[in-house]
């Protein structure tokens, strides 16, 4: 996702949203809305929560515009706050941490032993917490540090995560095993 | 030759030194085999990367907007039914202690204070019901002031118990500040709304 904002007037609608225009904010939403959700979407379990935690983000940002100073982008500080809701709605969801009790909690003990599946169905086949992991790392760029502080773990907790995540989506893609 | 485990490959994408990492990347300049796993792993985050944007199925704004304005209107009916409480608790004490008071009216000064209090609060409040959400600022400013007039509301519910002599002199002083108060609330909306064009 580009860190520009989508915007050609982007800066007017910033000042024009920061006073209150009701217009500009909902072009903001509208500029937004489609990147906030898929992120929250990858995140979340459920198309649902994703919608909650767009609504819960968006409902934030234009209450907290003001707090944002220009200091890096409009997207990369918006993003970050979709990022914590969906989060927090995992935690709210009362997440297990353990991979291997929510497997059997939710799918029950079983073989990985000829699973081949696309990679679209491997992510969604993550755990929630590797799941998280992964895509905020590699997709949306965010480091270990910036991952364990939304996360409230340590680095080591989100390093483990991705490379539990890569083991298991190798495995789930058929890809060669080389150990 | 023992090869670089997935997890090391992960790591080594990262930035920053670990113990170990000199060696694995020496190993993995050499190994083959595991410069194709290193290349299924860039693969794979490259394949993340390009997975198809998941699109909302509803348009969430009207319930944002709807929240944005429901928690603006909470904030002002607040003000509102501080002013009304105030005036409901001075027409009870006047009925209670009436017949026995010195002094069963108000002063019209007193009278005149209130009724400007109440008028002002009528306008702020025909100001706000069109919802119109506020900036971080004005919201501060805004925030500020209603903070002061509720500290003059509860000084107002004290004032009330006084004996009417000192009661009437202390309403009249309190709600005089509250009419200032009022009224540089009133400019902060008008102000507000003329830097929008509204």
């Amino acid at each position: 996702m580009a860190d520009a904002i989508p915007l050609p007037n982007a800066e007017a609608v910033l000042a024009q949203a920061r006073d209150g225009d009701v217009a500009a904010l909902e072009e903001l939403y509208r500029a937004f809305e489609t990147p906030v959700y898929n992120l929250a979407r990858r995140i979340c379990r459920t198309s649902e929560d994703a919608e909650d935690v767009m609504q819960e983000t968006f409902f934030e940002v234009c209450r907290n515009l003001r707090q944002y100073r220009g200091e890096g982008s409009l997207w990369g500080w918006i993003r970050t706050v979709a990022a914590s809701k969906a989060l927090m709605r995992l935690r709210r969801n009362k997440y297990r941490d353990t991979d291997e009790l929510e497997d059997e909690a939710h799918q029950g003990p079983r073989s990985d032993h000829g699973l081949r599946m696309d990679l679209e169905a491997a992510l969604e086949r993550l755990p929630e917490i590797s799941r998280a992991v992964v895509w905020l790392h590699d997709v949306e760029g965010y480091t270990h540090e910036e991952i364990a502080g939304m996360m409230g773990r340590t680095v080591s907790f989100s390093k483990s995560q991705l490379a539990r995540a890569h083991t298991r989506l190798r495995r789930w893609l058929g890809e060669e095993t080389l150990v | 030759m023992t090869h670089i485990d997935l997890d090391t490959l992960v790591r080594l994408r990262e930035p920053g030194r670990e113990p170990g990492q000199a060696e694995a990347e020496k190993h993995l300049a050499e190994c083959e085999a595991c410069r194709r796993e290193a290349d299924r792993l860039e693969q794979r985050v490259a394949r993340l990367k390009a997975l198809p944007t998941l699109k909302p199925s509803r348009d969430a704004w009207p319930a944002v907007h709807a929240r944005l304005r429901a928690e603006h209107r909470v904030r002002t009916r607040r003000l509102a039914t501080f002013g009304l409480a105030i005036a409901a608790g001075l027409a009870l004490i006047l009925l209670l202690h009436g017949a026995s008071s010195s002094s069963k009216t108000l002063s019209p000064a007193l009278t005149e204070a209130m009724a400007r209090s109440g008028q002002l609060e009528q306008l702020l409040e025909s100001y706000n019901s069109d919802g119109r959400i506020t900036d971080g600022h004005t919201d501060g400013m805004a925030g500020a002031l209603e903070d002061q007039i509720a500290r003059i509301d509860r000084q107002l519910e004290m004032a009330q118990l006084l004996r009417a002599r000192e009661r009437d002199t202390a309403l009249l002083n309190l709600y005089r500040e509250r009419i200032g108060l009022l009224d540089a609330l009133m400019d902060v909306h008008v102000t507000r709304a003329s830097n929008v064009g509204l």
